[in-house]
């Protein structure tokens, strides 16, 4: 199922009743979901992605704009109607039911023509529980059940009534490290088997980088950029976009455009023409450095950290706004041990941005 | 916690209190169960220098007199009627204060006021209201003018009026009086404590519960109650103990005689029989039935917990 | 996961939305409806209440009863207050109101403390003995302490009415609970400055639990002021009586003879000051109850 959002717009009221000031939670969002994709909406906290994912679920009416799922306009309809699942952040597992109860609840409510046998549920709710690997744990009460596992019951009775779009509230965030990786690749192989179009919030970029079919990259209520995750990083619209993803994260300098030129700290660093002469904002991805003994970054080297197949470089510099900068290169180089590192950079790692808005300011390559 | 040196001090300050319920609290439960256990105690004699032998003479005394059954009969009749009716109102009110937002604490306040009242008073007001004004059995010359309000309601909607508390009035009306004397006075603690419960529910179980198109009755009975189980147990509880302590509600409705006009003590309880025993002097009666109220509350108490163990889901 | 549920293509999503719409306003309507319905039976007796205290008697016996008086007569209340006694009545439960209050509020206070702050030796075991009276109904202790202030000579005094109900269990450990959340530092902090004990109490720890102590207050005074039982037993006499027990004295032939706008009258005096209380106060009124004060 196609799902549509168009020109989205949620405001809060103010919670203090003595000042108006109304809170803008989604701003004019407009996007369309391709079906059975997974979408992950990324943002910090207060950006607006859950509010977008309780709209979607219908369980918070928009202040604007409208919601179809494929041709139709579910705007007006409330959360039962609209025939979505949703994984609560906390799981929200009734404690007092059995998981094979916890997910039999959704069939159980069907009606009319909806309506199922005894045995047509059962078999739903196990193809269910098997589809998240917990038919082990049918007879387990919610408070006998790890974390991880209760993040599996919550999905099975997300999925048991196969709804037509599948809803995810941060839903690794209650997860400790390692449980986190292995079921990031299981909500990926759950819903590449169901083909159900999923939407999920999270503030973890890395989260959504792995496992998303497209990522939206909000920021208080506005949306940034939507795109194939690795699009998203390697040609991101402003310097938020650029910060918010990788890890390492991006290094900042400030700099100086002229004559093509691109200028760090008064050194020229790169060509980057089409450009107007001005200051801007640069951002060099951790990969964007190459050992160069004649290149034009140098860098006062801090410490070399190994972490096996790449080697991370922690060096300052002083057009740097963070204290450190770090790049990332192959294990193959070795640093030498010196007061200096000196790097080139490559240029289809290193983006500019205005210092009025901090849009991106595109260069030829 | 402060390691003090001065133990003293601190017995010091709860001298008072010890020394007021080592009186009035500890030596009395030692002593009623002492004189429930003399044969026919009485205190004015013990005074004078009386002595008791030891025996149970005042149990078998209590439970083969007529009025105790009579007692026990009002008091356990009223508990099974009035604690399922109250709860269940206080649950139904409490849910649907949950659910709107506009008037909700005005609602919420009125629903509370009948706690702050005095039970006597009100009931006096309760008294007027099922009364029949100028009594056609009292007085010779008296005549029915009106027959009180809540008659006036029933022939309105074209009943029969109904001698209730009046002489000659049904035993079935007097208990319907007590019971809805006893309910309205019960409603407010019930319906506190269990808007507290509801309030402190996660709103989530209900979001899922939206999401996934669970009927309103549905999310009523198997998410709501089961959550809020523990608190339905304690208003259950209370409410049987308070139940077999009822008293001052009938003397509100009745007055002392515990009874209509002409039938005095005919809704007499436990407590009532306890007091009537202990102003008449006959002490180790009063702690006989004194002991058998408690065995009573004590194992309505451990069964109303076994049940709820039960039921109750956490 | 074929067969996928009937979508909503196969529904008139317009029936739907506006279905929803018509059940979520009916179902509304329906919890206001109830709720009002109950709230006008909770409400009716304090109506009735009033509107009858101010009626004439033979407006009263009316066959079809007036639910707004024609004529307002506040002799009635003249009457009444006169008939009861209530002024005696008033000022003696007035007069045990406070000082079993303030009483108890000292004993509550102190024990308290001793118990929230203090170290010393069988403390928890005694703490724990409090608590076990709770479960003990209060007709069991009525037995013997009748006996007791009968041979203490105590019968119809003042005394009676205040000393043996000072201690409430209760209380001393809804404060305790109160006086632990204050954190210790700042006891030791005192400590150090050299501030006493008692001090401190009254500095730091009466302050800062003075919503509880305001919630004692409230819930003693009424006790008092509903008080019916033991008043009853041991100090009936009109120079001790308390306003609950002469009230339903000076009304008790509740033959069909009594003049019940008088009485609704007197009724209607008592109730006030415990309506001011409950419109001023609720809050503390409701916060004392729900953490487990039950009624009396």
């Amino acid at each position: 199922m196609k799902v549509v959002l168009q020109n989205l717009t949620k405001i809060f009221p103010s919670r203090n009743k003595k000042s108006n000031e109304e809170v803008v939670a989604v701003n004019d969002f407009t996007f369309t979901i391709p079906d059975g994709k997974l979408i992950g909406l990324l943002g910090p906290s207060g950006c607006g992605k859950s509010t977008t994912l309780y709209m979607i679920s219908g369980l918070q009416k928009p202040s604007g704009g409208q919601i179809f799922f494929g041709d139709e306009d579910v705007t007006e309809l409330s959360a039962e109607n609209r025939g979505v699942g949703l994984v609560f952040q906390n799981y929200a597992l009734y404690p007092h039911m059995t998981v094979k109860q916890n997910i039999l609840f959704p069939l159980q409510n069907l009606r009319g023509e909806d309506k199922l046998s005894k045995e047509e549920m059962l078999e739903r709710a196990y193809t269910a529980a098997k589809l998240v690997q917990i038919d082990e744990l049918m007879d387990r009460k919610p408070s006998e059940l790890s974390g991880g596992q209760q993040q599996r019951v919550a999905i099975a009775r997300a999925l048991v009534k196969m709804p037509k779009v599948l809803l995810l509230d941060e839903p690794l965030s209650n997860l400790d490290a390692r449980l986190r990786l292995q079921t990031r690749e299981e909500i990926r192989r759950i819903q590449k088997e169901t083909g159900i179009t999923t939407i999920f919030v999270t503030h973890d970029q890395e989260e959504a980088m792995s496992i998303s079919d497209m990522i939206v990259v909000m920021k208080l209520g506005v949306v940034q950029q939507i795109g194939k995750p690795q699009d998203v990083y390697d040609d991101p619209t402003n310097l938020f976009v650029a910060k918010f993803l990788g890890t390492p994260p991006i290094n900042v300098f400030e700099g100086k455009v002229a004559g093509g030129k691109l200028y760090l700290d008064g050194v020229e660093v790169l060509d980057v023409p089409g450009v107007a002469d001005q200051d801007v904002t640069v951002g060099i991805r951790p990969e964007g450095f190459t050992l160069d003994e004649n290149g034009p970054m140098v860098c006062g080297l801090n410490s070399v950290e190994v972490m096996g197949r790449d080697v991370s470089v922690v060096s300052t510099h002083p057009a740097s706004v963070n204290s450190v900068i770090r790049s990332i290169i192959d294990a193959d180089n070795k640093v030498a041990a010196a007061e200096t590192v000196s790097y080139s950079l490559k240029p289809h790692k290193v983006f500019l941005f205005s210092k009025q808005d901090e849009s991106r300011i595109y260069f030829d390559i | 916690m402060v390691e003090s040196k001065h133990s003293w001090k601190a017995w010091l300050y709860l001298a008072p209190a010890i020394v007021l319920l080592l009186v009035f609290t500890v030596w009395p439960i030692i002593n009623t169960v002492r004189l429930a256990f003399l044969e026919d105690y009485n205190s004015s004699m013990a005074i004078g220098g009386a002595t008791y032998e030891f025996g149970i003479r005042n149990f078998a005394k209590v439970l083969q007199y007529k009025d105790f059954i009579n007692c026990l009969t009002n008091t356990i009749l009223l508990c099974v009627l009035t604690v399922p009716l109250s709860t269940i109102l206080a649950l139904l009110i409490a849910v649907c204060l949950k659910q709107i937002k506009p008037l909700q604490r005005a609602l919420q306040t009125i629903f509370f006021l009948p706690y702050v009242t005095n039970s006597i008073a009100i009931g006096m007001v309760f008294a007027a209201m099922f009364n029949m004004v100028g009594s056609a059995f009292g007085g010779e010359n008296e005549l029915i003018i009106t027959a009180g309000i809540i008659n006036n309601v029933i022939e309105f909607f074209g009943g029969q009026p109904i001698n209730w508390i009046n002489s000659g009035s049904a035993y079935w009306a007097n208990i319907v009086v007590m019971v809805v004397y006893i309910v309205w006075n019960a409603l407010p603690f019930k319906i506190l404590i269990l808007l507290g419960g509801l309030q402190s529910i996660n709103t989530q179980y209900y979001d899922a519960a939206k999401v996934d198109g669970t009927r309103r009755a549905r999310v009523f009975t198997r998410i709501t109650v089961p959550l809020l189980s523990p608190m339905l147990a304690y208003v259950v509880i209370t409410g049987f103990i308070g139940g077999f302590k009822e008293y001052s509600s009938i003397v509100g409705i009745f007055g002392e005689k515990m009874g209509p006009a002409g039938d005095p003590g005919r809704l007499n309880t436990m407590v009532g029989f306890i007091y009537d025993a202990l102003a008449g002097d006959h002490t180790g009666r009063a702690s006989a039935a004194a002991l058998i109220l408690f065995g009573i509350i004590l194992v309505v108490t451990l069964i109303n917990l076994q049940v709820s163990k039960k039921n109750t889901h956490y | 996961m074929s067969n996928i549920n009937k979508t909503m293509a196969e529904k008139d999503i317009r029936l739907v939305s506006s279905k929803q719409k018509f059940g979520h306003f009916l179902g509304q309507f329906f919890v206001y409806f109830f709720l009002i319905v109950m709230a006008i039976i909770v409400l009716f007796p304090f109506y009735w209440m009033l509107i009858s205290s101010v009626k004439s008697l033979d407006e009263y016996r009316l066959a079809v009863p007036t639910l707004f008086p024609r004529e307002i007569l506040w002799g009635n209340y003249v009457t009444a207050f006169n008939q009861a006694n209530l002024g005696t009545l008033f000022l003696n439960t007035l007069y045990v109101g406070v000082v079993s209050t303030i009483l108890s509020l000292v004993i509550t206070v102190l024990s308290a403390f001793a118990f929230a702050r203090l170290e010393f030796k069988g403390k928890n075991t005694m703490f724990a003995a409090l608590l076990a009276t709770m479960m003990i109904p209060g007709e069991l202790f009525t037995i013997t302490n009748y006996v007791t202030v009968n041979q203490l000579g105590w019968m119809k005094t003042y005394t009676v009415l205040i000393v043996p109900f000072l201690v409430s269990v209760f209380y001393i450990y809804l404060l305790r609970q109160n006086f632990m959340q204050i954190p210790n530092e700042l006891y030791l902090a005192a400590k150090v400055d050299g501030t006493s004990d008692l001090k401190y109490l009254w500095k730091v720890m009466i302050p800062l639990a003075l919503p509880t102590l305001i919630s004692i207050t409230i819930l003693k005074m009424m006790g008092a002021w509903n008080s019916y039982v033991w008043p009853r037993l041991v100090a009936n006499d009109a120079a001790h009586q308390l306003i609950t027990n002469g009230l339903r004295n000076a009304f008790t032939d509740a033959s069909g003879q009594a003049d019940i706008p008088v009485q609704m009258a007197a009724v209607a005096i008592v109730s006030l000051p415990l309506f001011l209380v409950f419109v001023f106060l609720r809050k503390y009124i409701m916060k004392g109850v729900s953490r487990g004060g039950l009624k009396g």
